[in-house]
């Protein structure tokens, strides 16, 4: 469990936003992971067992959430319409980013920028660059269309660079 | 899971430039190290095992009951769902013939009697309203009942979800 629990409750801890639901999901995963501990002992695939199983019950996790809330906080329905102004990069783009920081340093301050993006846009964000999923698996795990997750994950990359560059740029 | 090819680019933006911030971007992201989990994580996790192992087996979920409880769990509900149809057919019979038993028929006229007068009563009182009242009426329940849901969402996206998140 100790060579996975930094994996799991990042995985859980990036996709939520979250670091309490993140807990539960990572404790959930490590439930599961015993018990089906005969079987994950020997497999040499059982880090990519217990990512997948993370990923998925956050993405459970999300889903449940929101059809909560959908009513109260999302009553506006975002569509896959593109707004330039929102996809356009403001400033020239750096070479390198973040790359006078210490690694914990740009680790916090970037899963502070993800903390800060909306769900809709960070959750494709992280499946895309975190998880390795491609655009067209994002789409079908999270029942939107392609165009949307493309737009969404633009948008994201928009909103994280800015923050990222504030921070400084090492050119 | 593989990546897909470089994305269209979005309007105003060269290509090279958005291809470039994806490169870059991801290039950051992947290389960002892991976030520590909470110290408390393994000793909830074992906590919980520990928790699970020392209940009884019929207070864990059916998955986790012994194969033979489970069988006996599942006859059991069959025989019990048989018995509830055969029970409700033997007690409409049993109903319809009570005209022959004396005190317990009195009883059962006497419900019968009373929910009959609330039903006239009911239905001679949406008579003597003018629909269109009735009409109106419904139609101000709703429109409250709208306002009341609206103000409950604004009053939740005021208060709570924007201190929250800044969303």
């Amino acid at each position: 469990m100790r060579a996975y629990q930094d994996m799991v409750f990042s995985t859980a801890a990036r996709l939520t936003g979250n670091d309490a639901p993140a807990e539960d999901i990572a404790q959930e995963t490590f439930l599961r992971a015993y018990e089906n501990f005969a079987h994950l002992r020997t497999s040499p695939a059982a880090g990519g067992w217990l990512k997948t199983v993370t990923t998925n019950l956050a993405l459970n996790h999300l889903t449940r959430y929101r059809k909560r809330w959908r009513f109260f906080s999302e009553l506006k329905i975002d569509d896959a319409e593109e707004d330039p102004a929102g996809l356009a990069y403001d400033s020239e783009v750096p070479d390198t980013l973040l790359e006078h920081l210490g690694s914990e340093q740009r680790r916090a301050l970037i899963d502070d920028a993800l903390r800060r993006l909306p769900e809709h846009q960070r959750v494709p964000l992280v499946l895309y660059h975190f998880e390795d999923f491609s655009y067209q698996e994002i789409a079908e795990r999270l029942h939107a269309s392609l165009a949307k997750v493309k737009t969404d994950i633009r948008r994201a990359r928009a909103a994280l660079l800015p923050m990222m560059m504030s921070a400084g740029i090492s050119p | 899971m593989s990546q897909d090819p470089p994305n269209q680019n979005p309007p105003n933006q060269d290509p090279p430039e958005t291809d470039r911030v994806e490169r870059l971007l991801d290039d950051t992201l992947r290389r960002l190290p892991l976030r520590r989990a909470p110290r408390s994580l393994e000793a909830r996790v074992l906590g919980e095992l520990d928790r699970r192992s020392s209940q009884a087996w019929w207070r864990r979920s059916f998955a986790h009951w012994p194969q033979a409880a489970r069988a006996g769990f599942v006859a059991a509900g069959g025989a019990l769902a048989g018995l509830v149809l055969l029970g409700g057919s033997w007690l409409a019979v049993a109903v319809r013939t009570l005209d022959v038993a004396g005190p317990a028929s009195a009883w059962v006229r006497r419900v019968a009697s009373v929910t009959g007068t609330a039903g006239n009563l009911a239905a001679s009182l949406a008579d003597a309203i003018p629909r269109t009242w009735l009409e109106l009426g419904l139609v101000a329940a709703v429109v409250l009942y709208a306002c009341l849901f609206g103000l409950g969402a604004a009053a939740y996206r005021m208060l709570y979800l924007q201190p929250q998140t800044g969303r």
